[in-house]
């Protein structure tokens, strides 16, 4: 197995990794909206109408970018807008713990108020983190098996990266 | 070879041979930056799309309560019910037992709490034995979507008070509770239910429209919530939650089934 192959093989494993990661936060958001604009709010960071627009799209932006990686359709530009919404999260928990707030992320499902004593801060901002690594890989190395892109020729870009000898 | 050195080799390759640009390679790349584009085009459409769907979607899963209006529940009991700031005061003056109860018309716990309850309270008030002071708690008001369901609920319940259907207006709300994080009633409908039950004094309307009583909730509220006698644990700490049952002045656990008998025997 040259480097190449190994290095799109990871490349297939974060893109579906991630995939997963996307489809099951989302579809947990979607199906208890109530419970989704109660984590958003949590938060304190936006007024009462943004909240309600938030919480309704995010569940929804995360269905669709899990959608794209599963299928691999614009891998990259997918990896890259999925590594902006994690930016986003990891900053959103931040701050949490940086003002003292006590609450659950709600990253998968749940979230809200919690008591002072159960908050797991550096827990999600760990896991945000590691997902970030996924789409930082996917957003360099956008090649992998079983993807759209693939298929289509184009979308992956640079084609030829893996077989050009060093 | 560096990634950058290869790169801009195949650039060099891929515009010029010889000094004049590749015609093959040029073709080449603009079919496959053409492609990209269009795939982007697909993203950003399948994202715009689904997003675009689920507000939609998701609205109008939680405007449950935007049409129709809260039914009217009627009450048999037939005690004093009196304002006193932001509290009620419900029932007979002879009652040895006073048990304060603080509630959020949006919290979902003094809605179990009603169901399981209410209609032993009912029978106890009626026959004399305790008194209840009801509190309007708005703790939830910014669960709800918009925002200040707890507090206009409050408010509205207060006014009630004043024109002498707390007790059915009180019910009402419980007996058609929104879900937290979901749309509240609003202040019109709100109105019409007090209407429904028989209020026709403008000053009840009008009440509601301005908030007139939200100051004493909130004033109310931040009392309760420092008030360490009446904090229960909420998860690993203790604090103030709803609902709260006090008898005599001493926090009770309502989990306790007969907590209500031994309220009126101990």
């Amino acid at each position: 197995m040259t480097k190449g192959t190994v290095l799109v093989a990871v490349g297939t494993l974060f893109r579906l990794g991630l995939a997963a990661v996307w489809l099951v936060s989302g579809w947990l958001k979607a199906s208890d909206p109530n419970q989704t604009f109660i984590a958003v709010q949590a938060y304190d960071v936006l007024p009462g109408g943004v909240v309600s627009v938030v919480a309704g799209a995010m569940p929804f932006l995360e269905l669709a970018l899990g959608a794209l990686l599963l299928v691999g359709l614009g891998t990259r530009l997918t990896a890259v807008l999925s590594g902006v919404v994690l930016l986003v999260f990891i900053a959103a928990v931040a701050q949490s713990w940086a003002r003292g707030l006590s609450i659950d992320c709600g990253c998968f499902g749940g979230g809200g108020q919690v008591a002072a004593g159960d908050t797991r801060y550096p827990q999600e901002i760990a896991r945000d983190t590691g997902f970030l690594v996924m789409a930082v890989w996917l957003a360099i190395r956008p090649r992998t098996w079983l993807a759209v892109d693939g298929r289509l020729g184009g979308g992956a870009a640079e084609p030829v990266s893996g077989k050009v000898g060093t | 070879m560096g990634g950058a050195e290869r790169s801009a080799r195949k650039r060099r390759q891929g515009e010029r041979v010889g000094g004049k640009p590749n015609p093959v390679t040029a073709a080449r790349k603009s079919t496959g930056s053409r492609k990209q584009a269009l795939i982007g085009v697909a993203v950003v459409a399948v994202i715009a799309i689904a997003v675009v769907v689920g507000v939609i979607y998701t609205n109008s899963r939680k405007d449950a309560t935007s049409d129709g209006q809260i039914a009217a529940q009627s009450i048999s009991l037939d005690v004093p019910a009196r304002r006193d700031g932001a509290a009620v005061l419900v029932g007979r003056d002879s009652a040895k037992v006073t048990i304060d109860v603080y509630e959020d018309f949006l919290c979902p716990a003094c809605g179990a709490f009603e169901k399981t309850y209410a209609g032993a309270v009912e029978q106890k008030l009626d026959a004399g034995e305790i008194k209840v002071r009801y509190h309007m708690i708005n703790l939830l008001n910014e669960r709800s979507d918009p925002a200040g369901y707890s507090t206009d609920s409050a408010n509205a319940a207060l006014l009630a008070a004043d024109e002498g259907k707390f007790l059915a207006f009180h019910k009402s709300l419980f007996a058609s509770q929104p879900q937290e994080g979901a749309r509240g009633w609003s202040k019109d409908q709100l109105i019409a239910l007090g209407k429904l039950l028989g209020i026709t004094a403008p000053s009840f309307a009008d009440g509601v429209n301005a908030g007139k009583y939200d100051k004493d909730i909130d004033a109310a509220y931040a009392t309760a919530k420092s008030d360490e006698s009446l904090w229960q644990q909420v998860g690993s700490q203790k604090g103030f939650a709803t609902p709260t049952v006090a008898v005599n002045n001493k926090v009770i656990e309502t989990a306790d089934p007969n907590w209500l008998t031994n309220a009126t025997t101990g």
